[in-house]
Formats: structure tokens, C-alpha cells, sequence
């Protein structure tokens, strides 16, 4: 008990701190609040996208912050909930921050979160047969093929899987002619390496590839020695591996065991974090891996140390954070947001129609489109693994 | 106040599936498959309104019935077996129902949508609630509803014949062999009962999160089903009730305020309060206590 | 063709039993990795066996310490660069020290009769572990080095992998101190003796507390070994470990008959063999479901395991 007392007190000495430092009491501030996942294996994501979320709130302050609706400026604050990525937890999570003035939501980390929370909104805006919340969320990582299309509520600054490996298995045919046969590698049980796969492989066959055989595992799996070993009688020129760094790194390691060396080595999008490379640097060299963020433009560049000094890493989930507050600075210019207790929900539907209405926004590695759907189609380059680092490897002209 | 109506449907559902493993938690069986009812029933309740365009009470009836049918089909082996025995087979047969969903694709063609459970995608768009214009309140007067029928059927139960059986079983076995119990009865029907609360929760969880898919029934959910009797205390069902609103409403909810700390002491609270009270939060003597005073055993949520 | 099982892949049963020649070499190899990767299962194994041959007893944080074990030594020796051997040991030590810790913390002040609360109090250490270890990492995987990784044993047409081969010897050195242990020594005895009739032996003047102490350092250590040896197997550490290896350690001690360690060692390498070959045949969305029907009807004909040591104990 007086252990937990002792951390009370800390606790709460910590969080009184950085108050007096904050804006002056008679600013107006606005906050933004964030949620995801910060507990459980997927917990870097939530760190990554809060020191993202404060690091582009901290940018927009200092160049005067926000202007409201009646003319005034305010300040961003930002605030992160934890959802342990369960579904219940980030409906009552979103249900919180609606019971507040905050007039949207920045989140979650996972999939099957977004699903449940997508469902609870309502379906079409202004239908008053359907008793649905009625509150703009934007999605920063969760990144299921889709998602927004559950609800006119419900937004996503996500790149597409689609167009990127559409993309990569195009530029393999052009780049590398002579490779012929493609090996697929999936792991099953989770939604987003699941469909994704779908999506590489469609696209390695529309590009000629002959796909020689997949090999599946779970995400929790430990050994893979069956399925490299049908890898490996495939003997195919490419290998693209659809899975999260902890079984990517699995199976590269059961690659480098077995000897299977294939001329090109494909990765998940969500894989080119530096937790593969602080997993199984060694193995993965080499990967290559369509990503929607490098720090490669002059902004790309600030904002990763934005996010490194609070933080966070700043890799394609976060920096769709980081590019959401200043979507969400606009939105609130151009629809004239006034922020008030009395205006909540006026302020809700002006942001939805803001975000809905939005035919192109600003990404850090340059513009990003907006379709009907209310997802996004943003700009992205392929990085691989070259001495434990991401080092951009191409930037395809679109 | 949106928030706490949907903090009171979570605690309501949990409370289900914290009572259908306190049914069987009476007969001294731990089992671990409660997440494997809770399955079928969120399943079967979700297919027949969004796919047969059912009504949810009907829908709820059928899941729970099917989830107490499959549950007496499983207590006639699996009770064979006791303690850990009984705990890993229940564990098996649990992860079974879930890799069977993990499997399961059952989809038709709705306009331009596919409606239905999809294999590891999950089962999307269960949205009667909103679709029937139900509010936030309507669901909690709705899911409460269905909570006090059941703790009042289960109260009701305790304090007759059959209860005392129960307990009786749970306490010592040998004895109410010898006085003429027919054991593997008592266990199995403790077990269907079980199984049909489980359904209904299921059901229930179904349409209030509107996305189910097979990795939410694992391991995980069903630990939770048995922490809930067990951190309550066996002696009423008003331990389960309280130890959902521990665990959802504080442990939880009420936490947040701790930041980072919450996870961390998630664990080590569950750790403490059963060093505190190992028979359990509201245990016998407790209770004997609580009515002399002529006060009722609710706490307010600690959210 | 016969009955292969490639992705697109069609199990085609009426296919007689053609099984062309390459296919059964890597059957066979198959199961014979998921045999010696059972290994690791069986050192876990030995662990929950062994607290609940004393207590009578589950510690589900069993796992979960063990990997935790493996990470202190990440930790621990993380500033400099460590010979694999000594980052094993150094996890052994953690994973006793760690052991001590979830006796005292989730055993001792709980009332003996209470099997639940335990049960209970271990689930929030389970928990509170997994916590711990997700918030000193953030849960990123993290690189574990391996023991004798690079050595691939050549077998005619079969490979095994040097470092599984270790794992398994070590199980079997684990077994034989533990019997040593229990059966040649005076503490062996006052653990006997606490666990048969531990009321009897607090009247012979054995000391309880020290002699669970002393079991919970010694399966610490164990587990500290077994987190170890996955970690070195897998190459990788992560959170992502303790569930499942919790479930799998429950799977082996009850196939393995409770309090039996050489009943461990079998029922984890026929775990882990079991898994490869359904794995083969029928691919990875059946697999686990497989193995769960056939642990289910295992446990409900064969209550008493493969070496039950006493029956009618629960």
C-alpha cells in the first residue's frame, strides 16, 4: 500500500509539473485527444503516435497555434488514452472523450478496434432513424483494408496497401526482369497481414510473377522450420514475407538456418519499424519494404526529431499522426470551429463535413489525396534494411 | 454520462459471463471453456439478426439455447475430470470453439456488402442497436434487465434444493456421493446452466460492440469469466457483480487517471486483493455482516 | 501427386498412399523439428510439474517469470558484450530470484485450503509480469542470443539444428539433478515428505515455508533455463511468449500425468511434435485446432496422463 501511495505522490508531482510551465490560464487551448493501444505488445505503437501527436501540437503552438471559429486563437493540447487494443475498452475509451467538449478523436492503434468503434458510429450522417454516436474519428495506424468505409464518421490517414504494392511489384518487373517465381509467406490469424497478402499477391501476378506456393503461420508461432522448408523447395527468385517484425523475424531466421537465400526479399509495410531491425538485423538485410514515411524531405526530416526529442520514432503509423494534427488545425480554420461547451456538436458535424469535404491534404513526404471513401492516398517510397538501418532504396514517380 | 451508460453495459455483459462461470465455480469445477460458450452465443445471436433479420430477443434465446446445448454435450466427457485436468480440457475445448470461428466463413451478398463471419477477418457490422434507433440508455435498461433476471433466477436457485446440491458437490464430493447425489447430473446441469448465461452475454456482446472475431474469445476472456466469481467470492451472486465493477469500473475505467501505472497495477491489485480476501471479495462472513447492518451488498462504481 | 498440402493446397485423402520420396524426408524432418523444438516445452513443463508435485498447486505465472528470467539477463547484461553462456546463467540466477519473489508475493499469505486464490493471485502475476516486461521494452521484440545456433548436425537426408539438440540434453541434465535432487538428498526428503503429508511433516519439524521457498527458487531457476533456451531458440524475446507458452507448459504437465518430470520431457517433445505434423498435413488455420480436440479427448479417456503418479489426485 505505501508503495502505491509513494507512486501516487510521484505520479501526480510529475503531472503537475508540466502545467506550469503550459500556456497562460487566460490562452484559449484546444484539445486533441489521441487513443490506442499503450499496453501489451503492441504498446509502441501508442508511445509513437502520442510523442507524434504532441511533437506536431508543439509545432503549431509556436507558430501561434489554431484559429477559432469566433477569431480567436487557441493553443493544442494533446492528450492520449490507453485501449489495450481491445474493442471494449476503446468504445468506452471513445465514449469518454465524446462525454467531453472535444469535438474528435485521434485513433486507435488496431484493427479490431476500429472495427467494433467504427460500428457504434452512425452509418450515414444525419440519419435520424439510426441512434449511432455522432463523432468524428480519424485513424493514424489501424490499418485493415476498408475501415472507413463502416461509417461517414469515421476517417483514416492510412496509406494504401493497394496502390503500394501495386506499385512494387511494378517496379520489380521493370527493375529485375529475370526474376520469375514469387514465394509467398502470410501470417494467418491476423486481419491486416492477412488481407495485405492478398493484395501482393494479386498484384505480383498482374505483373507476370508466377506465384510458386505461400507458407502460413500464427502470430504467435514459434517455428517455422515446415514452412521454410517449403520455401525452400520452391526455390523461388522472390520471397514476400506479409507479417508483423516478431514472425517476420522468425522466419528470416529459419531462412538464414535452412540457407534459403532468394535474389529479392519483400516485407509488410508495418514491418519497416526498427523493431524488426532490433529483432533480427542480420537476417533482414537487405528486406525491401513500401513505406509511407523516410525521413527524406526537409519535413520529414524536423519532424522526425520532433517526435525522437518526445519520445517516440517517428515510421509511417506515427508520422500519419503527426500529419493528422495539422489536417485537423485546418479543418478547424476552414470550418470555422468555435470550441465551446455550447457548440460541441455544431462543432462535430462541421469537422466531419471539414474532413469529409477534404480533396487533398498535406503529408510530410508531400500531398496526400483524399477519396470518397474518406480514406487516404498518400505518396510512398521503398526503404530495405541495409546495415541495421532503413535506407530509402527508391522513390517511385506517381 | 454517455460514458458511464456504456461503462454499465460492459460491467452488465461481464457480469454475465462472470456468472455462468460462477454456476459452475459452485460444484468446485473450474472451467475454462466459458469463453467458448460466450463465442457460440455472440456468433449465432449476431447471424440470426443480421442474416435471418431477427429480433434481438428471439436471437437471444436461440444463442443461449445453443450455447447450453454444446455446453451439456461437453460437461458429460469433460466432467469426467477434475482440477488442473479439468482446467486444461476446458482450456482445449475453448480454443477449439475459437479455432473453429478462426475457420468459419458463412457469408451472403447484401447490395454491395458481404454480411457475415469471415473467417480470421471477423464478423463486422452487427448493428441492430443503432439501426433500430435503440439509445445508450435503452441498451443498459435493456442489458440490466436481462442481468437482474438472471442473478434472480441464480439467487432464487442458491437458496433451494438444487443450490444446496450444488454446494454440496463443491464442498466435499464424496459425501454427497454418499448421500445419494448423482454427481456427474449435478456438474452437467451446473455446466448447461453456465453455458446458456454464457450465451446470452455473448449475444449481447455481439450487438453492443458490433465486430466480434476469434481472437477475442482466447485465453484471455476466459480467465476473466472465472477471476470475476472468484475475486467476488463464491458465497452470493452479488461477489460477481462486485468484482466486475472492480475490475471494469476501477481497475479499468477508474485508473486511467494513473497514466502509465494502470497496467501495472491491473495485475498487482488482482494479486493483492486475493492475498487481502482469498475467499473472495464478498466472502461469507462479509455477508452475515452486511445484513446486520440491513444494508444492501452494492458499492457505487469506482469510476 | 500425393498428399501435399501447399498453400492453394488440397489435402486429397482418396489419393492412396503415394507419398513421393521427398515429401515423406520432409514429413519426417518436420516432425522431428517440432519434436526437438519440444524440448523447450518440456524444460517449461518440468517447472509447473514440479510446484504442483509439492503444493498440489498451478502457478499460471510460471511462464511468464521464466520469460521474464530471460529478459533480466537481456538486461542485465546489456551494456557489454557477454558470452552467450554466461547471459544463460545469469537468467537461471534471475529466474530463482524471481521465483522467490511470486512465492512470497502470491503464496504465502494465502491460506492453504484455498486453491482459487492462488490460482487467482498467479493469474495478476501473470499479468503483472507481462506488464513489466512490456513497459521496460515498449514490447518490442528484442534479439536473444543463441547457444550453438550456427551448428546444423547432418543426418543422411534429415538436418538438426545443434542448438535444439542442446536444449534437449539440457532437459535431460535438468531431470536427472531434479531426481538427483528430490530422491538422493535431505531436502528431496522435507519436500516428499510436505508434499505426501505436509501436516505429519511440520510435526516431524520440517519447515513449510523454507521447503516451498526452496522448490519455487529451484523451479525459478528451471524456468529461468527454459526462458533462456526459447528465447536462444526462437532468437527473439517478446511479450507476445507468455501466453501461449503458459497454455503449452499446462498442456505438457497434464500429458505428462501431474508431478512427473520424465512424464514432462515425453508430452513436451510430443507436443511439439504433434504440432509440426499437423502443421504439415493439414496447414496452419487446422492445426491448433487439432491439437486441442486431441488434447480434449486425450484428457477425458486418459485423466491420468502418460505417467500418472498417483491417481484420483487433483
Amino acid at each position: 500500500m505505501r508503495n502505491a501511495t509513494v507512486a501516487l505522490t510521484a505520479l501526480l508531482a510529475g503531472s503537475v509539473l508540466p502545467l506550469s510551465d503550459g500556456p497562460l490560464a487566460q490562452d484559449r487551448t484546444v484539445k486533441i485527444t489521441g487513443f490506442g493501444a499503450k499496453s501489451g505488445v503492441v504498446r509502441v505503437f501508442g508511445v509513437n503516435s502520442e510523442a507524434a501527436m504532441k511533437a506536431a501540437a508543439e509545432e503549431i503552438n509556436k507558430a501561434g497555434g489554431v484559429t477559432l471559429g469566433d477569431g480567436t486563437k487557441a493553443k493544442l493540447t494533446v492528450e492520449f488514452l490507453d485501449d489495450r487494443c481491445n474493442a471494449e475498452e476503446g468504445i468506452s475509451v471513445v465514449r469518454r472523450i465524446a462525454s467531453t467538449d472535444a469535438f474528435v478523436a485521434v485513433g486507435p492503434t488496431c484493427s479490431n478496434v476500429a472495427e467494433s468503434l467504427f460500428g457504434i458510429l452512425q452509418k450515414k450522417a444525419g440519419d435520424a432513424s439510426d441512434s449511432g454516436l455522432q463523432f468524428p474519428i480519424i485513424a493514424d495506424v489501424a490499418a485493415k483494408g476498408g475501415l472507413a468505409k463502416i461509417s461517414e464518421w469515421s476517417f483514416r490517414n492510412v496509406p494504401s496497401e493497394f496502390e503500394m504494392y501495386k506499385s512494387l511489384m511494378a517496379w520489380v518487373k521493370a527493375t529485375r526482369p529475370e526474376l520469375k517465381t514469387l514465394y509467398g509467406g502470410v501470417e494467418k490469424d491476423f486481419a491486416h497481414s492477412n488481407a495485405t497478402f492478398g493484395v501482393m499477391k494479386a498484384q505480383a501476378e498482374a505483373n507476370g510473377l508466377q506465384v510458386a506456393g505461400t507458407s502460413e503461420w500464427l502470430l504467435n508461432d514459434t517455428t517455422f522450420s515446415t514452412q521454410v522448408r517449403d520455401m525452400k523447395r520452391a526455390n523461388a527468385d522472390i520471397v514476400a514475407i506479409s507479417a508483423h517484425p516478431f514472425t517476420t523475424c522468425g522466419v528470416l531466421k529459419e531462412m538464414q538456418r535452412q540457407g534459403v537465400k532468394p535474389k529479392l526479399l519483400i516485407g509488410l509495410t508495418s514491418s519497416s519499424s526498427i523493431e524488426t531491425l532490433q529483432g533480427c538485423a542480420a537476417q533482414a538485410e537487405g528486406i525491401i519494404i513500401p513505406t509511407s514515411f523516410a525521413p527524406v524531405t526537409p519535413e520529414a526530416k524536423k519532424a522526425a526529431e520532433q517526435v525522437a526529442k518526445h519520445g517516440g520514432s517517428a515510421d509511417l503509423h506515427s508520422a500519419a499522426a503527426y500529419e493528422i494534427m495539422f489536417i485537423l488545425k485546418d479543418v478547424i480554420e476552414s470550418q470555422k470551429i468555435m470550441a465551446k461547451p455550447d457548440t460541441v456538436q455544431a462543432d462535430r458535424n462541421k469537422m466531419r463535413e471539414g474532413l469529409a469535404a477534404l480533396k487533398e491534404t498535406n503529408g510530410l513526404l508531400g500531398k496526400v489525396g483524399r477519396t470518397a471513401d474518406r480514406e487516404a492516398i498518400k505518396p510512398f517510397l521503398y526503404v530495405h534494411a541495409k546495415d541495421g538501418n532503413w535506407v530509402v532504396l527508391h522513390k517511385p514517380s506517381s | 454520462m454517455d460514458f458511464y451508460l456504456g461503462l454499465a453495459q460492459i460491467i452488465g455483459v461481464h457480469t454475465l459471463l462472470g456468472l455462468s462461470a460462477y454456476c459452475v465455480l459452485l460444484t468446485g469445477q473450474v472451467s475454462l471453456a466459458q469463453a467458448g460458450f460466450f463465442a457460440i452465443g455472440a456468433y449465432v445471436a449476431g447471424m440470426l439478426t443480421v442474416l435471418a433479420g431477427w429480433s434481438l430477443v428471439p436471437a437471444l434465446l436461440i444463442s443461449a439455447l445453443v450455447s447450453g446445448a454444446v455446453a451439456c454435450a461437453v460437461g458429460f466427457p469433460a466432467l469426467r475430470v477434475k482440477g488442473l485436468m479439468l482446467v486444461v480440457a476446458t482450456t482445449a475445448f475453448g480454443e477449439a470453439v475459437r479455432l473453429f470461428f478462426f475457420n468459419f466463413t458463412y457469408q451472403i451478398q447484401a447490395g454491395n456488402l458481404k454480411l457475415g463471419p469471415h473467417g480470421g477477418e471477423g464478423f463486422r457490422q452487427i448493428r441492430y442497436f443503432p439501426e433500430n434507433g435503440w439509445s445508450t440508455l435503452d441498451v443498459v435498461i435493456f442489458i440490466w434487465i436481462v442481468v437482474a433476471l438472471v442473478m434472480a433466477a441464480l439467487w432464487w436457485l442458491d437458496r433451494s434444493r438444487a443450490g444446496a446440491v450444488l454446494r454440496a458437490v463443491g464442498e466435499d464430493e464424496l459425501a454427497a456421493q454418499s448421500s445419494g447425489i448423482n454427481i456427474t447430473a449435478v456438474k452437467v446441469s451446473a455446466m448447461t446452466i453456465g453455458g446458456l448465461i454464457a450465451g446470452i452475454g455473448g449475444g449481447i456482446f455481439a450487438h453492443y460492440t458490433t465486430h466480434i472475431e476469434h481472437i477475442q474469445f482466447g485465453v484471455v476472456l476466459a480467465t476473466f469469466a472465472i477471476a470475476y466469481p472468484i475475486l467476488g467470492g463464491l458465497s452470493n451472486v452479488f461477489g460477481t457483480l462486485l468484482a466486475v465493477i472492480f475490475i471494469q469500473g476501477f481497475l479499468i475505467e477508474g485508473l486511467r487517471f494513473m497514466g502509465d501505472w494502470r497496467n501495472l497495477l491491473f495485475g498487482g491489485l488482482i494479486v493483492l486483493a486475493m492475498n487481502i480476501r482469498p475467499r473472495g471479495l464478498l466472502d461469507a462472513g462479509t455477508t452475515r455482516a452486511l445484513k446486520r447492518l440491513f444494508s444492501s451488498g452494492k458499492e457505487p462504481s469506482g469510476a | 501427386m500425393a498428399a501435399r498440402r501447399h498453400c492453394n493446397r488440397v489435402y486429397v485423402p482418396d489419393s492412396g498412399f503415394v507419398v513421393d520420396y521427398l515429401d515423406l524426408i520432409d514429413a519426417v524432418q518436420s516432425v522431428a523439428d517440432g519434436v526437438l523444438f519440444g524440448a523447450t516445452y518440456a524444460l517449461l513443463g518440468i517447472g509447473f510439474t514440479l510446484i504442483f508435485g509439492v503444493m498440489h498447486k498451478i502457478n499460471l505465472s510460471f511462464a511468464a517469470a521464466s520469460i521474464g528470467a530471460a529478459y533480466v539477463s537481456l538486461l542485465i547484461l546489456a551494456g557489454f558484450k557477454a558470452p552467450a553462456i554466461l547471459v544463460f546463467l545469469t537468467a537461471a540466477l534471475a529466474g530463482g530470484v524471481i521465483g522467490a519473489l511470486v512465492y512470497l508475493v502470491g503464496f504465502k499469505f494465502i491460506p492453504l485450503a484455498n486453491p482459487l486464490a492462488t490460482l487467482m493471485s498467479t493469474v495478476g502475476l501473470l499479468l503483472l509480469i507481462d506488464e513489466i516486461i512490456v513497459h521496460s521494452t515498449d514490447g518490442v521484440p528484442l534479439n536473444y542470443p543463441a547457444l550453438f545456433s550456427d551448428v546444423i548436425i547432418p543426418a543422411g537426408p534429415f538436418n538438426i539444428r545443434g542448438d535444439l539438440v542442446f536444449v534437449f540434453v539440457l532437459g535431460c541434465v535438468c531431470m536427472a539433478v531434479l531426481l538427483t535432487l528430490l530422491y538422493r538428498t535431505k531436502l528431496g526428503l522435507a519436500t516428499r515428505a510436505v508434499s505426501q503429508q505436509p501436516v505429519a511433516s511440520q510435526l516431524c519439524g520440517i519447515s513449510i515455508t523454507r521447503v516451498n521457498l526452496l522448490t519455487f527458487v529451484i523451479t525459478g531457476m528451471v524456468g529461468g533455463i527454459a526462458g533462456a533456451m526459447t528465447g536462444a531458440a526462437i532468437g527473439m524475446l517478446s511479450p507476445l511468449l507468455s501466453l501461449p507458452l503458459t497454455v503449452k507448459g499446462l498442456i505438457v504437465t497434464v500429458i505428462g500425468g501431474l508431478g512427473s518430470i520424465p512424464g514432462a520431457i515425453i508430452a513436451g517433445l510430443v507436443v511439439g511434435g504433434l504440432e509440426n505434423f499437423f502443421q504439415f498435413f493439414r496447414g496452419v488455420t487446422e492445426r491448433d485446432l487439432y491439437i486441442m480436440l486431441l488434447l480434449f479427448a486425450f484428457l477425458v479417456f486418459k485423466p491420468g496422463g502418460l505417467f500418472a503418479t498417483s491417481a484420483g489426485r487433483d
